[in-house]
């Protein structure tokens, strides 16, 4: 199933719209990967990606997780003055770079359990927000 | 059904076996002997960072070059988990090889990696090591090989962290702070056993108790500062001219004590002396200066001196310190009962 957001009325993505893409991605495989290596690992992974890219997509610092999972609601009004674009590939790198871990771990096992439920998401949504 | 109940079982068992474990080479083989009821492996691995040590659990046909293999895999993992990287030489690799196949699937001597499972073992946001279930056969761990893996890990992480916290207590109950040397608590619990051992046996045993002269000048004039630093200085130096078996503790301010066990008065002499000389013939940085310092010194022996107790025996060594000073300062003094003394003269 694609993903359920719709464009603003102008027609153009809005900042708030690609946050919800990916809140919803992001909670996606949150669910998959904790049950299988628990919520305190996850975690963990999760600061050392927003770590490793913080410098390239600042934004992503704001990213709050802890052991009961992350959330995007304090920080919204940050987001907002990035461009939709740039939120868009902030993300994707974070889920890019959470799949290298996760191979880097469990070699294929992780990544297999989310391909079907979140990595055909992340393509589909890379291909409604920036089509070529 | 049945299977996933015989599983939790022997998953119950493991995690039971961990957290009734008192060192991590425990909770290794409990795990280990344990694993090969859940899961098909080649080794089972756990890296603990803070004594560097990897703990290997291995088919007993596992070649070689698979360990390497293995080990260098795990070193990768931490370096991308804690985002250190760890040289492999400093790393020490404890292995134990076990049975854990039947004959007609033992390993190809020529095996290498081919699917393995590592997971951080991290407590309370730390990453405290790592553990790892390897193969020789491609696609040998699936989604739930994970799941029970990840449980088995967080016991072990939360074992693991309780040790951590009981080795830093235990340090801190045991070690004097500011010189790493025993304190005196240690100094008596060590001296307890080492007399009991002497006097029951028969075997000589010293106590040397030195002193730092006028270090009180040293704290007056450049602070207290400049003051620990001679002291820790001197702690080493102590430390660095004893043997092995000997003990050396602050006692006390300025004040240091060695437990020689089976040394006789004249060996105790040697080292006593031989650190006297040490610290008098090294300059010490205290703020821009150099200044030379002294020790004075006093011993007691068992049987020499005819002690009954161990307080004697402190007594007697802290008597020839009194002596020793008031002999002068830089000087070592045996105890005497009388006037007569060994000194040495300065």
């Amino acid at each position: 199933m694609a993903p359920t957001v719709k464009k603003d009325r102008g027609g153009k993505w809005s900042s708030d719209l690609v946050l919800d893409l990916y809140s919803n991605l992001l909670t996606e495989l949150w669910e998959v990967v904790s049950a299988l290596i628990g919520e305190a690992i996850l975690a963990l992974l999760f600061s050392l990606a927003i770590r490793k890219l913080g410098e390239k997509y600042p934004f992503l610092n704001s990213l709050e997780v802890s052991e009961e999972g992350f959330s995007l609601e304090g920080v919204r009004e940050d987001y907002r003055t990035v461009a939709p674009l740039e939120i868009h590939r902030g993300f994707q790198a974070l889920i890019n770079q959470l799949s290298h871990l996760f191979s880097a771990l469990a070699d294929g096992v992780i990544n297999k359990e989310l391909f079907p439920k979140v990595f055909s998401k992340v393509k589909e949504a890379e291909r409604i927000i920036s089509p070529k | 059904m049945k299977l996933i109940f015989k599983n939790l079982n022997v998953l119950r068992s493991t995690i039971n076996a961990i957290s009734t474990s008192m060192e991590v080479k425990e909770i290794v083989e409990a795990a280990g002997n344990n694993l090969p009821n859940l899961f098909d492996f080649s080794s089972f691995g756990v890296f603990w960072k803070e004594d560097l040590l990897l703990f290997l659990y291995e088919e007993e046909s596992c070649p070689p070059d698979f360990t390497q293999e293995v080990v260098k895999n795990m070193i990768n993992v931490f370096s991308i988990l804690g985002e250190e990287s760890i040289p492999a030489e400093r790393i020490t690799l404890q292995e134990e090889k076990r049975k854990l196949r039947p004959k007609q699937m033992m390993m190809d001597p020529k095996a290498t990696l081919k699917s393995h499972l590592t997971l951080p073992l991290a407590a309370e946001g730390e990453i405290l090591g790592c553990l790892s279930l390897n193969s020789d056969q491609p696609n040998a761990f699936d989604a739930q090989d994970l799941q029970f893996l990840s449980v088995i890990g967080y016991q072990m992480a939360a074992i693991l962290k309780h040790f951590q916290r009981y080795s830093s207590i235990k340090d801190m109950a045991t070690y004097d702070t500011l010189t790493g040397l025993y304190n005196r608590r240690s100094f008596e619990e060590r001296l307890e056993v080492e007399a009991q051992k002497s006097f029951y046996g028969g075997i000589p045993i010293s106590l040397v108790m030195v002193d730092i002269d006028f270090f009180k000048k040293v704290n007056d004039t450049f602070g207290h500062t400049e003051g620990d630093k001679v002291l820790s200085k001197i702690s080493s130096i102590l430390k660095t001219s004893v043997r092995k078996k000997d003990t050396v503790a602050r006692y006390g301010g300025e004040e240091f004590i060695l437990i020689l066990p089976e040394a006789d008065l004249e060996e105790s002499f040697i080292i006593a002396e031989r650190i006297r000389r040490l610290v008098e013939n090294t300059l010490f940085e205290v703020g821009k200066a150099q200044l030379n310092l002294t020790l004075s010194m006093g011993i007691s022996n068992f049987p020499s001196h005819r002690v009954k107790s161990k307080e004697e025996l402190i007594k007697m060594a802290d008597q020839a310190l009194y002596d020793a000073k008031r002999g002068g300062r830089n000087k070592v003094c045996i105890f005497a009962r009388k006037s007569s003394q060994w000194t040495v003269p300065t």
